[in-house]
């Protein structure tokens, strides 16, 4: 007998359909399982033999052959078990394969025949309902992820029995139903991080103000314990909200690395990433031998923040290079390429020098080498690709209090979004969205800046050249100035304030 | 290294400075790229912390270049900080000063000075008791210091901590008889400390460079360490910003603050300013007065 169950594996962040095909046959008792298969995969021949026996069906001594297709593919994973099991059940006649062509199994088997937990659910529901598929049935503890997707039943099980119960309509599985909308707008406002508990620091709060309006990745440089992590994790709550679409591609992501948390199923807030210093290359960018993505990914639609960005390994941070430009990252391996998003702005903060303090004479003793070396470990490539710089400072304790009252999140997320609305409107027959993908013929085509602009950048900068890229850095950040302010051209008070923010200074670097 | 030219003077010969005859343990000879300091002129040994404050650097410069202006000659250590902004003021006015070097003749210690280095072989002199190839170690330092002291009039120590280099340069200069200046700093700076307990003992306070001028008797304009004059051209808004600034390196966003003033105004007026050279920027987004 023969029969044909459908499953899935994910490729990149896009699900991909695998047809489990099970024939049983008289011959020498054998249980083959082909299709390039990852030794995960192999395994569950041990696991779907033992919980069929515990469910309390014996395999009959019949020559039994699994294939997982498309078999050119690699197939990694634990979520194929189930699809294998039913196919066995129904090769066998236990239950009826009348409706198996439209639904697709995933899950874990445990020897007792329970259903465990999988990854990547929601990606592959997708696909599922872009294949015409009419059901789904996945792990109880992943069936509100996948319910998330419209237009497809899902259901939720529990053990085997309770599917072969179902499939053979003696008692139904109920269907899983989720209020994607009301689930998409509930705890979307950010009630632990808002600007209102952040003191002082008004000029870098302004930079992150303008650096989130324009999609300028920005460097925080400033001593130990004033405030620049509580600053960065407060940068999602001025970022405009998720839209759902971006929402569905952000939970997608964390749907295959496992990250959804059983109540929150649907990422509605833009994520912060903040990785240690120590990561790997691979942690950061994603890949490994069964390729996941990694923290840049992770970060996609909100911040990757590198604390202590002079800490990371040079070879790490360069790695950041192309998901900057791309927006998104590519991962070879010998079994395929994947594609992730890594569509994040970038948040640097570092000390000014090695004991942090510099230019205060009193605490700092660094030598001016030992400042100017500390700096110097952070690679030219990445500083290049940093628009803006600001510095958080000393505050003073009895500012501290808390009796002033400080701009709220939502007050701020205002400006940053009409500035937006400004840029998309302007950038609406090109190919970039905000100002800081601008590329050097688009700056000269939207920033242009008038004659005295251009007078007092010149006698600014006479005696400290200023390299083209830097250039066009100042243009692009005075440009989003602009925009916070309505502002239809580039004025001198737009351009002066982009100059305080501007990177590769020879104070800093030269 | 090898179109480096200088000479070697022992004491035999005439070249070899008057004024180190008399110290104790003179060296026996020196290399010298350049000259020596002239023996009629007064030579006043500018010395102080390697890393020093921006307050430091900037008065150090300015007491070299005014000194230097009224036909004293400067003496310094070469070194960073103090040293190298002092000789760059006496640069800056086109006079000549004159470098003791702690390693040998040929050898450029900190790199960084290596223009310097230039310069100043044909504005002033290099000098070393130290031949070829001798590196820098930490050990030659303090001997070299007796050589500062020893060619200068009087040494004015700018800057330093409480156990500095430069209270051994002033104690080799009390040996030898020379006057002790220095700049009084604030009891609760770091690098005022050891410039506080000199004065204690007796040193000469100093505030201004004609303070030294005169105590020689040259005759110079009385003019006290007066920052730009703010009652030209300056717009009401530049006045504000200029007036809050001093010496002491201050964040954009203290003068936003003490200002009471729009950020945007606050910005715009220190590109002005720093514009026109009323003031500048030490470190990315700090600021300071400029002296005149």
């Amino acid at each position: 007998m023969y029969s044909k169950t459908y499953s899935a594996a994910v490729h990149g962040i896009e699900g991909q359909i695998v047809n489990v095909e099970a024939d049983v046959c008289d011959g020498l008792p054998l249980f083959a399982m082909v299709g390039y298969l990852g030794a995960e995969v192999k395994e569950a021949k041990e696991r779907v033999k033992i919980a069929l026996k515990n469910f309390g069906y014996r395999l009959p001594p019949k020559h039994i052959t699994i294939n997982l297709s498309p078999a050119d593919m690699r197939k990694e994973g634990t979520a194929f078990d189930l699809s294998i099991a039913i196919a066995i059940l129904a090769a066998l006649g236990v239950i009826p394969d009348e409706e198996l062509n439209r639904t697709l199994f995933m899950g874990e088997l445990s020897l007792d025949g329970k259903i465990c937990p999988v990854n990547g659910i929601l990606p592959v529901v997708y696909k599922a309902r872009e294949e015409g598929f009419k059901k789904c049935i996945v792990p109880k503890a992943n069936a509100n992820e996948g319910a998330v997707v419209e237009g497809i039943d899902v259901y939720g099980a529990e053990t085997l029995l309770e599917i072969v119960d179902d499939l053979n309509h003696k008692k139904k599985i109920p269907l899983t139903v989720v209020d994607t909308k009301k689930l998409f707008m509930q705890n979307q406002k950010d009630k632990d991080y808002n600007f209102e508990d952040v003191i002082g620091q008004e000029n870098l709060k302004r930079a992150v103000e303008v650096s989130v309006s324009g999609m300028h990745h920005l460097l925080i440089i400033g001593p130990p314990g004033v405030g620049k992590t509580m600053i960065a994790k407060r940068i999602p709550s001025i970022m405009p909200e998720l839209s759902f679409e971006e929402s569905m591609d952000i939970t997608k992501v964390y749907s295959i690395s496992g990250l959804l948390k059983k109540e929150a199923y649907l990422v509605n807030k833009r994520p912060f990433r903040a990785p240690h210093h120590t990561v790997t290359a691979t942690a950061l960018i994603g890949g490994g031998i069964h390729p996941r993505p990694g923290e840049v990914s992770l970060a996609t639609g909100g911040v990757l923040f590198l604390d202590e960005l002079a800490e990371y390994s040079k070879n790490t941070v360069e790695l950041l290079r192309q998901p900057l430009e791309d927006k998104r990252i590519t991962i070879t391996r010998l079994q395929g390429t994947y594609e992730y998003p890594a569509n994040f702005m970038l948040v640097g903060a570092m000390n000014p020098c090695k004991c942090g303090y510099y230019p205060d004479r009193n605490r700092c003793h660094c030598s001016e080498n030992e400042v100017r070396r500390y700096l110097e470990k952070l690679s030219g490539p990445l500083i290049d690709r940093m628009d803006m710089c600001a510095e958080a400072v000393l505050i003073e304790y009895d500012k501290l209090d808390g009796k002033q009252t400080m701009e709220s999140s939502d007050v701020i997320r205002k400006r940053v979004k009409k500035a937006r609305k400004i840029q998309l409107e302007r950038y609406k027959k090109e190919a970039v969205y905000f100002n800081g993908a601008l590329t050097p013929d688009l700056v000269k085509k939207y920033c242009q800046i008038k004659k005295e602009g251009q007078d007092m950048i010149a006698s600014f900068f006479t005696d400290k050249p200023l390299s083209a890229r830097a250039y066009h850095k100042l243009l692009k950040v005075a440009r989003t100035i602009a925009d916070l302010d309505e502002s239809e051209g580039i004025q001198t008070k737009h351009l002066a304030e982009s100059i305080f923010y501007r990177m590769n200074d020879k104070k800093y670097w030269d | 290294m090898e179109n480096i030219k200088f000479q070697y003077i022992s004491q035999e010969n005439n070249a070899y400075p008057e004024k180190l005859r008399h110290i104790y343990k003179p060296p026996k000879a020196l290399y010298v790229r350049g000259g020596f300091p002239e023996e009629s002129k007064l030579c006043i040994a500018i010395i102080g912390a390697r890393n020093c404050s921006t307050y430091g650097k900037e008065t150090a410069y300015y007491f070299a270049r005014e000194l230097a202006k009224n036909g004293a000659e400067i003496v310094s250590g070469l070194a960073r900080g103090i040293d190298g902004a002092a000789h760059k003021g006496a640069l800056a006015c086109g006079k000549k000063t004159y470098g003791v070097l702690g390693c040998g003749i040929d050898v450029c210690y900190p790199k960084e000075h290596a223009r310097m280095y230039e310069e100043m072989e044909k504005e002033g002199g290099i000098i070393s008791e130290y031949g070829l190839g001798i590196a820098p170690l930490a050990g030659y330092f303090p001997m070299r210091n007796r050589i500062i002291s020893g060619l200068s009039n009087g040494i004015l120590i700018i800057e330093a901590r409480e156990r500095s280099g430069s209270l051994i340069t002033v104690e080799y200069g009390l040996e030898q008889g020379k006057d002790i200046f220095v700049l009084p700093g604030r009891i609760c700076d770091e690098l005022s400390r050891g410039c506080n307990r000199l004065l204690k003992a007796g040193a000469i306070p100093v505030t201004e460079p004609s303070d030294i001028l005169e105590y020689y008797g040259v005759a110079v304009d009385k003019r006290g360490v007066a920052t730009k004059k703010n009652n030209n051209l300056l717009e009401k808004h530049e006045e504000v910003v200029y007036s809050n600034l001093c010496l002491v390196p201050k964040h954009l966003n203290q003068v936003v603050v003490e200002c009471n003033l729009p950020a945007a105004t606050v910005m715009q007026s220190l590109i002005l300013l720093e514009i026109k050279g009323y003031i500048k920027q030490p470190t990315k987004s700090y600021y300071i007065k400029t002296l005149e």
